[in-house]
């Protein structure tokens, strides 16, 4: 439990200025953004509360919206994300069960699982951020096409510093 | 009132996501509101110098175009020196000429080199912010131009950072005229194309050939008239035969600022007195 909780402390105090400092520059394809933030969101433990991380998410939504000047965009979207996460979990469930203290990461339950687990909760993070930003139905095809983009690329980027960071759990 | 409360206690998780929802949706609405001066957290110091250090991160990968831009403008400014200085040559020769000392009343503008140290392109809305704020005396609605046209106009300033509505943003609209024909529209984004933006309120009658030059109208107090703007890119008639459809491509790339100048306006002040001591409804 405590080598979890130092994890999750050391991914979020990388992540989120890495986020803020650097990726926020990229714009892959003229249209793709890179949510690479969303890994916290994503490896918080299986068992925690559903409130308790509906929490965590709006803070953090919060710090990445002061940086992007969109207060209170990427906030809502980490809420919903965190909300769907927590039943997403219980209908998507590896075949042996949860087992306690593992994060939900690549290393503990595989690849295959992993991106069926973060595909469609990145998809609907990006969807609302877009939608939310631009306003209007007006821009509803560009909006699926940049979330779809952006979910891919964030996608990626997560699996690969999944392996970085945790090379292989014993 | 007891099943109420088991009720609720139940669904205690989907209230609580309802109720933070409503706490981001109301942080949305209350921030996004243009006219407000909100974004202060924007332009705040401390998050405009984690800005910076963003910025200055990717500084070294420009470095080599910026200085070029510059060589150019240099060497354009230098040109127009060189022509002035041999109609002074001229004038030396006629000792009779007197040349007024006093030209505090001739200087109508000043401009205040800045650099960009955030921006965006992507969104429907887009802004920036530049280095300079009140300390080096930026007020809101001073115009903001680079070397190849106009960029935007200052929005909130903070103690040493200024942020600025930029030209691609669908809340911006400028007076703008078609050089040839000298009448005047409105350059509005459409939402989409960075390269592109949508000039508007030009009737049919007007000839609009493709690669007509748009440039600023006098009409507005924050730049100087006949600043470029861009080209036209292509003209159609809408379906009432109202107004012309025409697509400006814009002469800046807005996805690569990194110096501009802040324009002030001597006379602003003395421009929006006027206006506002005779108010319509005064009349």
């Amino acid at each position: 439990m405590k080598r979890s909780l130092v994890r999750l402390i050391f991914t979020f105090a990388l992540l989120l200025p890495l986020q803020v400092l650097v990726f926020r520059n990229f714009v892959i394809y003229g249209t793709g953004f890179c949510f690479i933030y969303l890994l916290v969101l994503l490896m918080l433990p299986v068992e925690m509360s559903v409130i308790t991380g509906m929490v965590i998410a709006l803070l953090t939504g919060l710090s990445i919206d002061l940086f992007y000047h969109t207060l209170g965009i990427h906030a809502a979207a980490c809420v919903l994300f965190m909300f769907l996460r927590y039943h997403w979990l219980r209908m998507n469930g590896p075949r042996s069960g949860y087992e306690v203290n593992h994060l939900p990461l690549v290393g503990n339950y595989g690849l295959g699982w992993f991106i069926g687990y973060a595909l469609p909760l990145i998809f609907v993070h990006s969807l609302v951020v877009f939608l939310v930003e631009a306003g209007n139905m007006d821009l509803l095809w560009q909006s699926l096409l940049r979330a779809l983009i952006t979910t891919i690329i964030s996608l990626i980027f997560i699996v690969i510093t999944q392996y970085f960071l945790y090379p292989k759990q014993q | 009132m007891g099943q109420l409360l088991a009720f609720l206690i139940k669904y205690r998780a989907f209230f609580v996501f309802l109720i933070l929802e409503v706490l981001c949706i109301w942080m949305i609405v209350g921030n996004n509101d243009y006219q407000r001066t909100a974004f202060i957290n924007g332009a705040s110091g401390f998050i405009g110098s984690v800005n910076k250090t963003s910025n200055s991160i990717g500084d070294y990968f420009e470095l080599s175009r910026v200085n070029e831009e510059l060589a150019e403008e240099n060497a354009r400014l230098r040109e127009q020196l060189l022509s002035q200085q041999r109609t002074k040559v001229q004038l030396d020769s006629a000792e009779q000429v007197t040349i007024a000392t006093d030209s505090t009343d001739t200087v109508q503008y000043i401009l205040r080199q800045a650099e960009v140290v955030q921006n965006s392109i992507r969104n429907a809305n887009n802004f920036f912010m530049i280095n300079k704020g009140s300390r080096d005396s930026i007020k809101p609605d001073m115009g903001v131009v680079n070397s190849f046209g106009v960029v935007g106009k200052i929005r909130s300033v903070s103690e040493r950072f200024a942020q600025g509505v930029s030209v691609l943003n669908t809340k911006n609209p400028i007076s703008v005229k078609h050089a040839p024909s000298g009448r005047v529209g409105t350059l509005q984004w459409g939402g989409t194309d960075p390269k592109f933006s949508d000039l508007i309120y030009i009737t049919p009658d007007v000839s609009v050939q493709i690669g007509d030059t748009i440039v600023t109208s006098s009409y507005n107090a924050i730049f100087p008239k006949e600043m470029m703007v861009g080209t036209v890119a292509s003209v159609s008639e809408d379906s009432n035969r109202t107004y012309l459809q025409i697509q400006v491509e814009l002469s800046v790339d807005y996805g690569r600022l990194s110096y501009v100048y802040v324009i002030e306006n001597q006379h602003k002040a003395e421009l929006d007195s006027l206006v506002e001591s005779n108010p319509l409804d005064q009349q």
